[in-house]
């Protein structure tokens, strides 16, 4: 022990957050309350500002029922994303789209960057009333509400008219399913879509799978014969089944969306954590299907078919293996970024290996078109919110706008218009140029990644399938071929059980919420490692057990309940 | 050198010579300025990040609402709520019970560990190699959680992990172990990963200790015949005695502190939770990541208490032997 004696961190970290609270409040209660009091002062401070913009914009000084025009004077706000592994850019000339709205848009966005502790900055926001203009992070991170119920965001539906874009795209009833207890919409969504963009499946090393006479693979017989030949063949050279970090699931949901027709593979997230009973949710842990997965998981485990560090491996370890070609099976709930990878590595060596996916894996007997993988939301899973400390959050709604409109994701995506694309079809899309350079395209999305705060998938997926539908399959990009082959269609809408499923944290069901979840992380392990078949229905059932002490049956009451509304709210 | 002997100097100086020690006190400062100058930093940053938000633990009796940010009196009182949220919460057996195993495991292996390298250092004859040991022991306290767990992960892998080839290799075992995965290792992984970590560090204030025993008690233990265990046993360990009780005393204040980043590092695997999880993990995984404050607050202060209550009984008990902190 000796001199590491002096480790608090709880203390630490809540004396921190205490002190900078203290001197942050000191400094900021001077003229902060005025500004969120009443919602007159913004037009009060456009006057302000107007003045200082060049000529042409002084017409639009009168307010206008069509909206601000993005871009005609300039607009200054903070931003900051809510997440310790991604920040916006620190200067805006190093990212291509945030260089173009400064040079040609008059924006200057001055970005809080969290560097890697973004939890702890945003509660020390929080607690000096010293909030960024603009917010983006997790639609499911108790921060939101949290915003909310405190009064610190902004109503959008005022603007939603003016600034039409979200409006044309997304469907009304998905705005619904935004609102707020109060009825009003404080979130811009980001990643809309209209159509699956599952990345959930099974990537097959293609060399092994050729060398070992391409065998039937379609049911977990199949899986399961394959995986053994595998380890014949192999030996310790190749992990026979990869299922990526399982303390998050991944592989090993996706083989339990394999035992039954339409099971989720959420299920086994605490997002729902319970089982689709008629119109009801049911425990989880007496699903028998998850037994039955979970036995076939233990048999994999058990004869050394699946990684044996599943459950303590990092992701990076994932990828080491993948681009080493050392994996003949991979599944997980997100898999395309990763392979694409590891293939585009394999083929630069041997241009015969790589990888491809497949259909999903059933249990024989079931229809795999009735099998999903993943799911996805309507609503994506970011979103971006405006709080009221900024100065005009009109102007920055039509920031958003932007983002989201035809013009504004076509730059995002392929760069600024004359080079890459110049000018629109006639269904709205981008026509791609003669000097289109599949490279730079590349860099530039990569770059672009971290400021798609207002994604529009219905736009810009339609948009990019345009371009790779006129090649050969085999010249297409990896992702954007198994996407669209295999990985879209295998998933289903699972909208109606996202949204407001997570009671509050501070109640008796945020407290079953999380010992439930513990519980059901650490059964996940458990049972996918035990030592007999039998031994895992004996541990499934006595979490059942378990989790009905903790509370478990109101949960899924509350949960049903709202899953219900929703449903309702979609007309379903 | 120890305590005791000081008190009893200041004892021996009569009352009246009283006026003369308060001028000379001052004097005594204003003389040594440079040493104060080091002093006052220390003092005043313990002053503004230990003293004074410590009203929060205020917050603990209350439902602390963060947008009320420092104004903390307009959050409402609730009384000992949070106390017996933790007391009463399903996995409270479980974490008590780890975190004083855990505890007491580090405290058994890990307070000795550096006492015993210390002696061990100070019979090397080799000063190069003496060096060189010490070096080599000091330099992991250097490292971080993060890179230290990932390199007893990468050496426990069972994939192409180092202790399963060694060990298959000499056939010690058939198949390899998933030592990170299997509850009745933990432990063992913990603690030896911490000593690995720290033994050498917490050795130098050991070794300085034994550096100001007087050679001449060596010599005269040798012309009396006394064999190197005998003159270790006899002499070095009465001598840094007041060193092992002081830092004894401190690891009993820290009793309830079983570890943070070392276990959440290791403990990956969610199976492991009946064995790793410790209070300040649970602090973290439902205090800190839902935002629940008050309740983190409420059992970080009863960490708090009954750190000062074993604190206050070690330095009782080690009164008797003249060695206490205070």
């Amino acid at each position: 022990m000796g001199m590491k004696n002096f480790k608090k961190p709880l203390l630490l970290a809540v004396s921190v957050v205490l002190i900078l609270a203290t001197v942050l409040a000191g400094c900021s209660n001077g003229g902060k309350n005025d500004s969120s009091a009443s919602p007159s002062s913004n037009a009060a401070s456009t006057a302000e500002s107007s003045p200082s913009a060049s000529s042409p914009s002084a017409s639009s000084e009168t307010p206008a029922p069509q909206g601000w025009v993005f871009g005609s004077e300039p607009l200054e706000f903070s931003a900051f994303t809510n997440y310790d592994w991604q920040d916006f850019p620190a200067k805006m000339e190093d990212n291509p789209f945030w260089k173009y709205l400064k040079e040609n848009k008059k924006v200057k966005i001055t970005p809080i960057l969290g560097k890697g502790n973004a939890a702890q900055l945003m509660t020390t926001m929080m607690a000096s009333g010293d909030l960024p203009d603009l917010i983006y992070g997790n639609r499911f991170s108790p921060d939101v509400s949290r915003l909310y119920e405190a009064g610190k965001l902004v109503a959008l539906d005022d603007y939603l008219d003016k600034y039409p874009n979200l409006k044309k795209f997304l469907d009304n009833k998905f705005i619904d399913m935004l609102r707020m207890p109060d009825g009003k919409l404080y979130q811009f969504p980001n990643w809309y879509t209209d159509h699956s963009t599952n990345t959930a499946g099974y990537v097959v090393n293609k060399k092994i799978y050729e060398e070992l006479g391409s065998p039937k693979l379609e049911t977990m017989d199949d899986l399961y014969a394959y995986l053994v030949q595998v380890k014949e063949k192999y030996g310790k050279e190749v992990i026979p089944f990869e299922p990526d970090r399982t303390v998050d699931a991944q592989g090993i949901g996706l083989l339990y969306t394999g035992f039954k027709e339409g099971a989720l593979y959420q299920s086994l997230g605490s997002q729902i954590m319970g089982t689709v009973t008629g119109d009801k949710l049911t425990s989880i842990f007496a699903d028998p299907a998850f037994h039955e997965s979970q036995k076939f998981v233990s048999k994999l485990y058990r004869e050394k078919l699946i990684s044996q560090d599943m459950f303590t491996q990092d992701r990076g370890k994932v990828l080491e293996k993948l681009i080493a070609g050392r994996v003949a099976v991979y599944a997980g709930s997100g898999v395309t970024t990763y392979a694409s990878q590891g293939h585009y590595e394999l083929i630069k060596s041997d241009p015969n290996a790589g990888y491809f996916m497949i259909k999903p894996l059933v249990k024989a007997g079931l229809d795999s078109s009735k099998v999903f993988t993943g799911g996805y939301d309507a609503l994506g899973w970011n979103v971006t919110v405006i709080t009221t400390s900024a100065e005009d959050p009109e102007k920055i709604f039509a920031f958003l706008d932007y983002n989201t409109s035809p013009e504004g994701m076509a730059i995002q995506f392929f760069g600024p218009e004359g080079g890459n694309w110049n000018g629109f079809d006639e269904n709205g899309y981008p026509n791609f140029t003669d000097t289109y350079n599949v490279k730079e395209v590349a860099d530039i999305q990569t770059k672009n990644d971290f400021v798609n705060i207002a994604g529009n998938s219905i736009y810009i997926d339609p948009a990019k399938n345009k371009l790779e539908d006129s090649k050969p399959a085999d010249q297409q990009n990896w992702q954007a071929r198994w996407q669209k082959e295999i990985t879209w269609p295998s998933g289903n809408d699972i909208t109606e059980f996202r949204t407001n499923l997570n009671p509050p944290a501070d109640g008796a069901l945020g407290d079953t919420l999380q010992s439930v979840s513990d519980l059901l992380e650490q059964i996940l392990s458990e049972s996918a490692t035990a030592k007999s078949d039998e031994e895992v229905d004996k541990i499934l059932n006595n979490a059942d057990t378990a989790a009905m002490k903790l509370g478990y049956q109101a949960l899924l009451d509350w949960r049903t309940e709202k899953w219900q509304e929703n449903r309702k709210i979609l007309g379903k | 050198m120890s305590q005791a002997t000081t008190k009893r100097q200041y004892a021996a100086i009569p009352p009246q010579q009283g006026e003369f020690r308060e001028k000379g006190f001052f004097s005594k400062l204003s003389k040594q300025w440079d040493i104060q100058l080091m002093v006052w930093p220390g003092i005043l940053l313990v002053f503004v990040f230990s003293y004074i938000p410590m009203y929060g633990v205020l917050t603990a009796f209350m439902d602390y609402n963060v947008f009320s940010g420092a104004h903390i009196f307009e959050n409402p009182w609730v009384g000992f709520k949070h106390f017996e949220a933790f007391f009463n919460a399903p996995a409270f057996n479980t974490i008590m019970r780890n975190t004083i195993i855990v505890s007491l495991l580090k405290f058994l292996i890990g307070f000795p560990a550096p006492i015993i390298l210390a002696l061990m250092l100070n019979e090397v004859r080799h000063m190069a190699f003496k060096r060189f040991v010490q070096t080599i022991t000091y330099l992991p306290h250097f490292m971080s959680w993060v890179i230290v767990g990932g390199l007893v992960m990468s050496l426990l892998s069972t994939e192409n992990g180092s202790v399963n080839i060694l060990l298959e290799s000499v056939g010690a075992i058939n198949e390899p172990i998933n030592f990170l995965s299997i509850n009745e290792y933990f432990w063992a992984i913990l603690v030896s990963t911490n000593v690995w970590k720290e033994i050498g560090f917490a050795s130098i204030v050991y070794l300085a200790a034994i550096a100001s025993v007087d050679p001449h008690m060596y010599e005269a233990a040798d012309i009396d015949g006394a064999s190197k265990f005998k003159q270790i046993y006899l002499i070095t360990i009465p001598t840094i005695m007041p060193v092992i009780t002081i830092f004894m005393i401190l690891a009993m204040g820290n009793f309830l502190n079983a570890g943070f980043e070392d276990i959440l590092i290791l403990a990956q695997n969610p199976a492991l939770r009946p064995v790793s999880d410790v209070i300040d993990t649970y602090v973290y995984r439902v205090g800190l990541q839902n935002a629940k404050y008050s309740y983190a607050v409420a059992v970080g202060l009863f960490k708090a208490v009954v750190s000062i209550g074993l604190l206050t009984t070690a330095n009782y008990l080690a009164r008797r032997s003249g060695n206490s902190l205070w």
